[in-house]
């Protein structure tokens, strides 16, 4: 039996099942983080095959359209520069090469900050209960109704010029709401659970119980709530940049986009200006809702469905 | 005239690991008036054929062959409308859980109303109301409870409700899945006469599912016994019971525990007791503790003391909300007490420091009723036995501790090749419970608190699991404070009884006076309300549901207790 070879058909609904048994073998998944590292390898790669020293002021002709295409002068692109160039001279491959990475880095950032805060906290405000709880759960509570661009916004016009790491920081600052909560109503339903208490009798640390007996169970939701906060802390990010807000110095995605609406390029068509910065951040955010839904079946069984 | 029948049926649920044949080749007809009992273990296809006439099988589970005929309509060839007229008109089915399955956000009435409208199309408030009033009157209840929420009612009267909700319509079939299988006994006595009661009146065909062989003897007509989707016995009730042609059959009445039945443990004790008390100082000791969570009174204050140098088994019986359980976690220090002081070993355990508390842990294991919740479902279930024996120091090289676990899997029964290794979901609720009950083999604590740990397990699994248990205190020395609401395994295992009722103790000493011959009327209440799985002996006093509610109304204001006499080792007191 086993030494007949299977056909074709056979051959596919064995890989439909193994999927089905290993949810993390998840086509969402697998797209999802393909047009991440895709946007990551345009930042190595660029650096290696093209020259980054183009994203300076003056460094080619203003306003060029990509090859095969006019600008409103008349002049068409050349291979110079294969993405066209802003307004100022810069190269926009240059700029996306530089500028893409950092948008992306600005949104691990923020999350992976928000996120260690959030788990701390949650764990805390779970497990010691009591005052200490009613602190943290109020505190959060009142974060989440704040709404944070108006903050950031007061903020970043007070510091005027930051880098990159204090715009993660001051982003974070309101992303670790929603895993504190997430994580506090796990911690609590889990802390009655049978095997925390076979835990607690075998003699368990706390420390034991968080890390060892808890977390490993809280993975696909530490995942989810991950992937969801570097949505929302890109979108603030280049909600800032947009507005004229953020690094000064450093190219980004949002910056960009920024000078290219300043500059009036909608209406004088110079759409590779700001069309490819959008493109970009739209492949950047598909990327990361398909990984979101792609988590959500691990994590959530019932939504995984066997085609047989 | 047969009500349902159904020809060679056959059920598949097509999974990963290939097809699933839930049920095989069924045959059998439901007359109407006879009441069907349908039993079986989990998994044995009693549910799936229920539910398959219905057509409100769980996906991806569909109908593969046969027939189900209700009446003269062949139920398979009806499509969605046509069987959602069918369903509660027709056939109707009372779920297992009635505080889930009524809607909590509507009176009582209106959810009656719009089983009547959704069918007939019936809008007039006034013959609503009269249809309403008297279909709740006719399950025992007064008409105001439509008035109600569901909120406001106790198990027992939603199980009423969900009673009424099944016959409004006056169906040909009532299927009543495990209808009492969340109520104590007393309550499940009145329920389960209400159920039968309406359904003569009506004339309908019944199917009761369940697992219970007490129950069925008492309820039903005919038995339909189902092992792994097939029918292997199916018959007139007394002839089944009385003379069990199946094995499987034969097994399971045999494994029903029976008040002063013969005893399904081993007659021959294998080694004497080993003795691991210190002597002088009690292994356990309440010094008039007390619970009370808010107004609400969990336990009342008690005092004892338990030596350890005899190893005992002490059981503490009581419906839920007695307060057993409250007192297993004050044994286990997980709660602390309200008043009064816990000793381990004369050490208050409230008062222990990191030292003292590890060896408390050391000595005092427990067993819990969920054997599912019990493993964390990330590990492989080796980490619930190796991790406390590395914790405790018992650990000297990974071989030992293989070896450990290995010996302790065989004490118990199972092969070590087939359960070590394999992640919780990949074994039987059984098999996880005897792993526990070999955790604390492999632990030898001095003492274990056993809390209901055959309440999840198949009845067949019951006995095998007690004796495992049981043999923890003849061959290894260990006592334990056996929680349970089960009188009739109390009685065999246990050296010592405690019946508490609402967080006080009614009758206590040794089981064959407390349970063989109960004074209190508590007590008396308990045994009387056990369905036996004996046709001839009637099923308690005949008394209405509003006269029991005062009995024990009445007894919780009393607070009396009777003391049976009392064991070497084991002193009570109440203050």
């Amino acid at each position: 039996m086993s030494d007949m070879p299977l056909t074709r058909a056979e051959r596919k609904r064995q890989r439909r099942i193994r999927r089905f048994d290993n949810p993390w073998l998840n086509p969402k998944l697998f797209w999802g983080a393909g047009l991440l590292l895709a946007i990551i390898a345009v930042g190595i790669l660029g650096r290696l095959f093209w020259d980054p020293e183009l994203v300076f002021v003056g460094s080619g002709i203003p306003k060029m359209p990509p090859p095969g295409f006019e600008n409103l002068r008349g002049q068409s692109g050349t291979f110079a520069n294969p993405l066209g160039t802003e307004g100022s001279g810069r190269d926009m491959l240059a700029l996306i090469i530089i500028g893409a990475p950092n948008s992306l880095y600005v949104g691990l950032m923020a999350s992976l900050i928000g996120m260690s805060v959030g788990i701390f906290l949650g764990f805390t405000s779970g497990f010691v209960g009591g005052r200490t709880d009613d602190v943290i759960r109020v505190l959060s509570d009142v974060m989440i109704t704040i709404p944070p661009l108006l903050i950031l916004v007061v903020f970043q016009s007070a510091f005027g010029d930051v880098t990159l790491t204090m715009m993660a920081l001051l982003i974070a600052g309101f992303v670790w709401q929603s895993p504190t909560r997430l994580i506090r109503a796990q911690v609590l339903s889990m802390k009655q659970s049978g095997y925390v208490q076979m835990a607690r009798l075998s003699g368990a640390s706390t420390w034991h119980i968080m890390f060892k007996e808890m977390l490993p169970n809280l993975v696909p939701y530490l995942f989810g709530s991950f992937i969801a906060n570097v949505t929302t802390s890109i979108v603030t990010a280049v909600g800032l940049e947009v507005l004229g807000l953020g690094p000064q110095r450093i190219p980004t995605l949002g910056r960009t986009i920024y000078e290219a609406i300043n500059a009036g390029a909608l209406i004088q068509n110079l759409w590779w200006w700001w069309g490819i910065p959008t493109l970009l951040l739209a492949v950047m955010f598909i990327g990361l809702l398909l990984i979101n839904l792609g988590l959500d079946e691990v994590s959530n069984p019932r939504l995984r469905k066997l085609k047989l | 005239m047969s009500a349902l029948s159904i020809t060679d049926l056959s059920i598949d649920f097509p999974t990963t690991k290939g097809v699933v044949h839930a049920v095989t080749g069924l045959s059998l007809a439901v007359a109407r008036g006879r009441r069907v009992g349908f039993i079986g273990e989990s998994g044995s296809g009693k549910t799936t054929t229920a539910l398959a006439v219905m057509q409100m099988l769980a996906e991806p589970g569909k109908v593969a062959g046969g027939s189900i005929t209700l009446g003269e309509t062949d139920m398979l060839s009806l499509n969605e409308e046509e069987m959602r007229k069918a369903r509660l008109s027709r056939v109707s089915y009372i779920p297992q859980g009635a505080m889930n399955s009524l809607n909590p956000i509507m009176r009582i009435e209106d959810q009656l109303w719009d089983g009547i409208t959704a069918h007939e199309g019936t809008t007039d408030r006034e013959q609503l109301k009269a249809r309403s009033d008297e279909v709740l009157e006719s399950v025992g209840m007064p008409a105001r409870v439509g008035q109600l929420y569901p909120h406001e009612l106790s198990g027992g009267m939603k199980q009423r409700v969900c009673i009424a909700l099944g016959v409004i319509l006056t169906p040909d079939l009532i299927i009543a899945d495990e209808p009492t299988s969340a109520l104590d006994v007393v309550t499940q006595r009145h329920v389960m006469q209400t159920l039968k009661d309406v359904q003569d009146k009506i004339g309908a065909g019944l199917i009761l599912i369940g697992h219970d062989m007490g129950l069925m003897a008492q309820s039903v007509d005919e038995l339909a016994v189902l092992k792994d989707g097939v029918l292997v016995e199916h018959g007139d009730s007394r002839q089944i019971i009385e003379n069990p042609q199946h094995p499987y059959t034969q097994e399971l009445i045999s494994s029903v525990p029976l008040v002063g039945g013969d005893s399904f443990l081993d007659a021959e004790v294998g080694a004497p007791p080993i003795n691991r008390g210190e002597p002088g100082v009690p292994l356990l000791e309440f010094k008039s503790v007390s619970k009370t969570y808010g107004n609400v009174t969990a336990l009342q204050p008690m005092s004892f003391a338990l030596d350890g140098e005899v190893p005992k088994i002490i059981s503490i019986v009581g419906q839920s909300g007695s307060g057993k359980s409250t007192m297993g976690s004050l044994m286990l220090g997980f709660n602390p007490p309200s008043t009064g002081q816990v000793l381990f070993e004369g050490q208050d355990i409230a008062k222990m420091n990191a030292a003292q508390s590890l060896e408390f842990r050391k000595q005092v294991q427990a067993v819990f009723q969920d054997p599912y919740a019990c493993f964390n479902p990330f590990y492989r279930v080796n980490h619930a036995l190796k991790f406390p024996f590395k914790q405790f120091g018992y650990a000297t090289s990974e071989a030992q501790v293989q070896e450990k676990m290995e010996e302790a899997c065989r004490a118990v029964g199972l092969d070590p090749s087939l359960v070590l290794g394999r992640y919780p979901h990949q074994l039987s609720g059984g098999q996880r419970q005897r792993l526990i009950v070999a955790r604390a083999l492999m632990l030898s604590p001095k003492l274990l608190i056993a809390d209901e740990p055959v309440s999840m397990v198949d009845a067949s699994l019951r006995a095998t699991i007690l004796k495992n248990i049981y043999d923890l205190k003849d061959r290894y020395g260990i006592s334990i404070l056996y929680i349970t609401h089960d009188l009739a395994t109390a009685y065999h295992v246990s050296d010592y009884v405690i019946v508490l009722y609402q967080g006080h103790v009614a009758e206590a000493g040794p089981p064959q006076e407390v349970i063989g011959n109960p004074k209190h009327e508590y007590t008396r209440l308990l045994i009387d309300s056990i369905p036996w799985p004996d046709l001839d002996r009637s099923w308690g006093t005949p008394s209405t549901a509003a006269e029991d509610a005062e009995r024990l109304d009445r007894l919780a204001r009393d607070n009396k207790t009777e003391f049976r006499g009392s064991v070497s080792g084991f002193d009570l007191e109440l203050s």
